[in-house]
Parts: structure tokens; C-alpha cells; sequence
């Protein structure tokens, strides 16, 4: 059967994801109908595109909730231990794989990187503190490193993490997630925190990966 | 640039097909093959015995189980129709009576308990052609014949229950809410044309009431859910009924009923059509006598061995092209349909931030423009 591009033609189960979890990732609630609807009418209708604002946060969230359940479906087979089972995240690597078709339905590749962290990183718990830095790879007929993300673990409130990154300075506070320009393939980045370690230290200076997204910083409580 | 979309078959019109019909239960069929029928002919009738029904006259009477066998007025096996005296107790204080609450046969009496079994009447049902056609084959075993017939068939986005048949009824315009007011009991056995949505106690009405099938625009998801096995996901691979065939048009939530579709509902309307949830289809027989010039020179594809086949309804692509008819299935304007008069050269930029060919269709009250990736090209 012929059948178009679509933001959800790579997730088999979107009908077990309820409008009380897509709700959850939203700022203004509509009534729970109206999102069990609009989740069903993307099942129907894949290829479509989000026309308002409003849309395009329903779909990020649906997004969230779809990679998660991908997730916790996929993770616990442990048939590769190596590459693991999940599509998009590689956790041997520490790569978050972004099929690039993606951008043709959220075309801020921000938005899309956070909805991955979201899914994926926010909430798991680290193994170890290499599991600080992940590198963003764009998947598709070419895989191309597009940045890094580093998530600083703070101690208590109020942290801040200074950046030193091609001789530019930058203050991060603790709660908020920054994107730091890093066009070049490599990043020597310096960083020092207050109240809190990146990498096990709260004062290091090492290379990341750099590409035309940059250094995605999430300060934000996990 | 060359845009491509997904095409759509909605209406087919003056199709020459097969259809099945079937007796309801175990009876004979009086065709042959190659025999020339009109939808007012009985083609076969069954006999059906639809179950039974307990009465306590123990608690009715009340009266001690052992004694009620001593008060029926009509003996075991004996037949009774409704509103006939069943048993009587006379005492000082008056007089007790039970009428038969329905027809039937004095089946069983349970000495224990005074419960009374009444078996209902087995039932002879005719079973009307229905449609103008030519008989191809005759399956007495089944109960089944096959029908070459004209029809016009009407394509679903999806549905819900076994095929089934009735009188079509159009309750509102195609863009109105239809709530339980809406569906009366005189619609028992009708196939019910609402608007855009039927509402969650509509549609509980309508299966109380004995409604043979809806075909509606939307229908709200939870309540596809609960009449579709609890899940949202296409195709499906099961059968589901829960007692009415629905057929929904375009999609989920209030969305009107395509224009397309209600158009050629409304010239069946008071006639005698066929629907398949499961399938999300609908079939409206001809009604002219003058279809048959067409039913006898037309030669379908031999029957395979297991019965008729379904209709192949794979999904294509193909180009956008001016002119084309054409239906938006996006959140905004869902359901609109027009005649596409303009696509632009270049990207635009949405709201929601995502670059599209924006599309213009005029509709039949006003132009719209949409992104491309929302269109369907309709046939």
C-alpha cells in the first residue's frame, strides 16, 4: 500500500496513549475529548501537517508520549545489548538519533531535540556521570552530528553553570534548558558549576560534538 | 513543483456488483440461477425461534413454588398469546392474575423455584429481494444467494458492525448534532443519515430501539472505542458488533458529513439499502427497473469458490492537479470539500512553524487556502 510521510508512521500503538498524558505536556488544556479526537484523526490521517501553534504542540506532545512508549516497549528485550533495541537512542554510544524526516513535521530542531529529552533522558536514571553529555545525530539516508547535550546535575536550588566556549562566556542558571551556538565539527568547551557536577566534576574543560544545532545546555530538575 | 497526495474513493456510482443476501436463521430459497428478480419479490423465508422468556409466578401469585402448577389456567406445551390468562389465585382478599407477557409456548414450569419458561413462537420471515439483479448462485445449505445488481457504494472512513439492511432515513442537515430526542422508535430497523456527530446517548438510543445502522461524519473516539473492541487502530483486523452497523464518513469529532456523500444519500431516501460497518461501507441498490438493461449486459469476473470477493481498496498517490476535486482532511476546515484553483510556487510559512504549498480550493460558500499535506483528491 502506498502510503506518505508522516510524523507517526514509525509508532504502532498511539491509541494506547491517553489525552490525560498528552495534556500533561500542555500549557493550555482543552477538553480531553477534543485531544483523544485530535489523536485519532493523526492516526487517520498521518500524513497532514499541524497548521496552528496550538496543533503543533499537541503533535510535540503525542510525540513525547509515542517515543516513551517506544521506549518501555522496546527496552526491556535486550536483544543487542550492545546498540540496544530503542530506534532512537543509543545508549552505549550516548547518541540521541533523530530520524531527519522528522523535520518536515517540527521544523525547529530545538523543539524536536527537547521532545527526545523529554522522552528519553529527563527522567532516567544515570548509570553513570558519562551519561551527562549525549551527542545528537540526524538519521536518514547520511547520519550527521548536528551538537551535544549536557545535562548538569545540580545539587539543592538556585545552581548556575558557567560556560567558556570559543572564548565566549555563558551563565546558565539552574531549571533552564540553553542553546549554545557551536557550529564547528568540534566544541573545547570550559565549564565550572556552583552547587552541583557535570561529568563528576564541578570544574573541567574537555571537546564535545559541535554542528549546526550547537550545544543544547538542560538545566532543568531531573 | 509537483505536488502528490493521496486519493480517495468515497462515492462509487452505477456500479454493477454482487451482493449477498441471506436468510436470517434456517429456511429455503425459491430462485434459481439466472433467474431475473425486483427488490419486492421473496426470494426465500426462514423460520426463526428467537429464545424464550422466565416468569416467576411464584412471586407473582405469591404463592408457595410447589403451588403454582395448580393455578396456571393453561396446560404445559399449550400455546398462549400476549395478554391471555396465564394463572389466577382466588382468595378472601381478592383475586390474582398473570397474563402472558408475550407469545408463545408454555415451555417449562420449575416446581422448585415457580418459575414458568415461555418459549417464544417460532417466527416466519420472508426474505425480500430488495434489489433489481440477477440471481448467480443459490446456497441452500447457508441460506445465501448472490445477486449481480447495480448499485451506488459509499466508502467509509471507518466503522463498526455486521452488514445489515433497512429503510434509509435522513435525520438532519449533514452538519447537525443528533442527540438522543433525535432517534424514535418508529426508526426501528431504518438506516439513520445524521449530521456531523451523534451524540454518546444517540447512539445507545439507536441500539435500544433495534436501528439497523447510522451513518454519521464523525463520531466522537471513545465512543468508536467502545464499539469497536476498545481500540483506535486501522485497519482493523477484527470483526466488531455491538448490535447496529455504523458507518462514519470522515473522521473523528463534529465533522459534516461530505457533501459527496449526503448527496447521494439523499436521492435513496425511503429506499431499501445495505450496510457494513466492518467494511465502513454502504450500498444503495438501484431502484430503477431500467438498471437491469445494464445488470444483464454487464459480465463480472467469475465467482471464486469461497463466495464474492471484497472490494480491492488499496490507497494511491497521485499529482495534484487544478481542477481536481478535492477534501481537507487537516484539524483546520476538516471535511471542507471544493474544486482545487490554485496551488502557490513557493513555501509558506505556517503558524505552527512548518514550511507547505499552500492550496486553494473553493469550496461552495468561499475560497480556502490549506497546505498541500491536508488535501485529498476525491473520486
Amino acid at each position: 500500500m502506498s502510503r506518505l510521510p508522516g510524523l507517526f508512521n514509525s509508532f504502532d500503538n498511539l491509541d494506547q496513549i491517553t489525552p490525560e498524558k498528552i495534556a500533561f505536556w500542555l500549557k493550555s488544556v482543552p477538553e480531553y475529548k477534543i485531544l483523544e479526537n485530535y489523536l485519532a484523526n493523526r492516526i487517520l490521517y498521518p500524513q497532514t501537517h499541524a497548521l496552528t501553534e496550538f496543533d503543533m504542540q499537541i503533535d510535540l506532545a503525542i510525540l513525547r508520549e509515542a517515543l516513551k512508549n517506544n521506549s518501555s516497549i522496546r527496552e526491556p528485550k535486550k536483544t543487542n545489548s550492545l546498540l540496544g533495541d530503542n530506534p532512537f537512542l543509543n545508549t552505549t554510544m550516548r547518541k540521541i538519533l533523530i530520524p531527519a524526516d522528522f523535520l518536515n513535521f517540527v521544523p525547529n530542531l530545538l523543539n524536536l531535540v527537547q521532545v527526545f529529552i523529554d522522552a528519553f533522558l529527563l527522567k532516567r536514571k544515570r548509570q553513570d556521570f558519562f551519561q551527562d553529555l549525549w551527542t545528537i545525530v540526524l538519521t536518514g539516508d547520511i547520519d550527521e552530528v548536528v551538537g551535544s547535550i549536557l545535562m548538569p546535575q545540580f545539587d539543592g536550588n538556585g545552581g548556575v553553570i558557567d560556560f567558556k566556549i570559543q572564548n565566549k562566556n555563558y551563565k546558565i542558571q539552574q531549571g533552564n534548558l540553553e542553546l549554545i551556538p557551536c557550529p564547528k565539527s568540534r566544541c573545547e568547551i570550559a565549564y565550572k558549576l556552583e552547587k552541583g557536577k557535570l561529568l563528576g566534576k564541578q570544574e573541567n574543560a574537555f571537546e564535545v560534538y559541535g554542528g549546526k544545532l550547537g550545544l543544547v545546555v538542560d538545566g532543568r530538575d531531573n | 513543483m509537483k505536488q502528490f497526495v493521496p486519493v480517495r474513493l468515497r462515492v462509487e456510482k452505477n456500479a454493477v456488483t454482487r451482493i449477498t443476501r441471506a436468510l436470517n436463521g434456517r429456511g429455503t430459497l425459491n430462485v434459481r440461477v439466472g433467474q431475473q428478480i425486483s427488490p419486492e419479490e421473496i426470494i426465500g423465508s426462514s423460520t426463526i425461534s428467537a429464545g424464550f422468556r422466565t416468569i416467576n409466578l411464584s412471586s407473582l401469585l405469591s404463592v408457595a413454588p410447589a403451588e403454582v402448577e395448580r393455578l396456571l389456567v393453561r396446560k404445559l406445551n399449550q400455546r398462549i398469546y400476549k395478554g391471555e390468562l396465564l394463572a389466577q389465585k382466588k382468595g378472601w382478599l381478592g383475586k390474582k392474575i398473570v397474563t402472558a407477557p408475550t407469545d408463545g409456548i408454555l415451555d417449562f414450569l420449575n416446581n422448585k423455584t415457580g418459575e414458568l419458561r415461555i418459549t417464544f413462537m417460532p417466527k416466519k420471515v420472508n426474505l425480500p429481494a430488495g434489489v433489481f439483479g440477477i440471481v448467480e448462485a443459490v446456497d441452500q445449505e447457508r441460506g445465501q444467494i448472490i445477486i449481480r445488481t447495480e448499485v451506488c457504494r459509499i466508502y467509509g472512513m471507518l466503522g463498526s458492525g455486521h452488514f445489515r439492511e433497512g429503510i434509509l432515513r435522513i435525520l438532519s442537515r449533514k452538519d447537525e448534532l443528533i442527540s438522543k430526542s433525535g432517534v424514535k422508535p418508529e426508526y426501528e430497523g431504518n438506516i439513520l443519515v445524521g449530521g456531523s456527530l451523534y451524540l454518546k446517548e444517540a447512539i445507545s438510543t439507536a441500539i435500544s430501539i433495534g436501528v439497523s445502522g447510522i451513518i454519521t461524519g464523525g463520531i466522537d473516539a471513545g465512543d468508536y472505542r467502545a464499539v469497536a473492541s476498545g481500540r483506535l487502530v486501522f485497519p482493523k483486523k477484527i470483526d466488531n458488533d455491538v448490535g447496529i452497523s455504523i458507518v462514519v464518513c470522515e473522521g473523528f469529532g463534529s465533522i459534516p458529513i461530505g457533501m459527496d456523500i449526503f448527496e447521494t444519500l439523499q436521492n435513496f431516501e425511503g429506499k431499501f439499502i445495505l450496510i457494513d460497518g466492518n467494511k465502513s461501507s454502504v450500498i444503495l441498490p438501484s431502484f430503477l427497473s431500467s438498471c437491469m438493461v445494464k445488470i444483464k449486459s454487464t459480465k463480472l469476473p467469475d465467482l471464486p469458490k469461497t463466495g464474492f470477493s471484497d472490494t480491492d481498496r488499496t490507497t494511491i498517490i497521485s499529482e495534484l492537479k487544478i481542477g481536481l476535486k478535492v477534501r481537507v482532511v487537516g484539524n483546520s476546515y476538516f471535511g471542507e470539500q471544493g474544486k482545487l484553483v490554485a496551488v502557490n510556487d513557493s513555501l509558506s510559512l505556517l503558524p505552527s512553524g512548518i514550511y507547505d504549498y499552500l492550496a486553494t480550493v473553493e469550496t461552495a460558500r468561499r475560497k480556502i487556502q490549506v497546505p498541500v499535506a491536508n488535501l485529498e483528491i476525491i473520486m
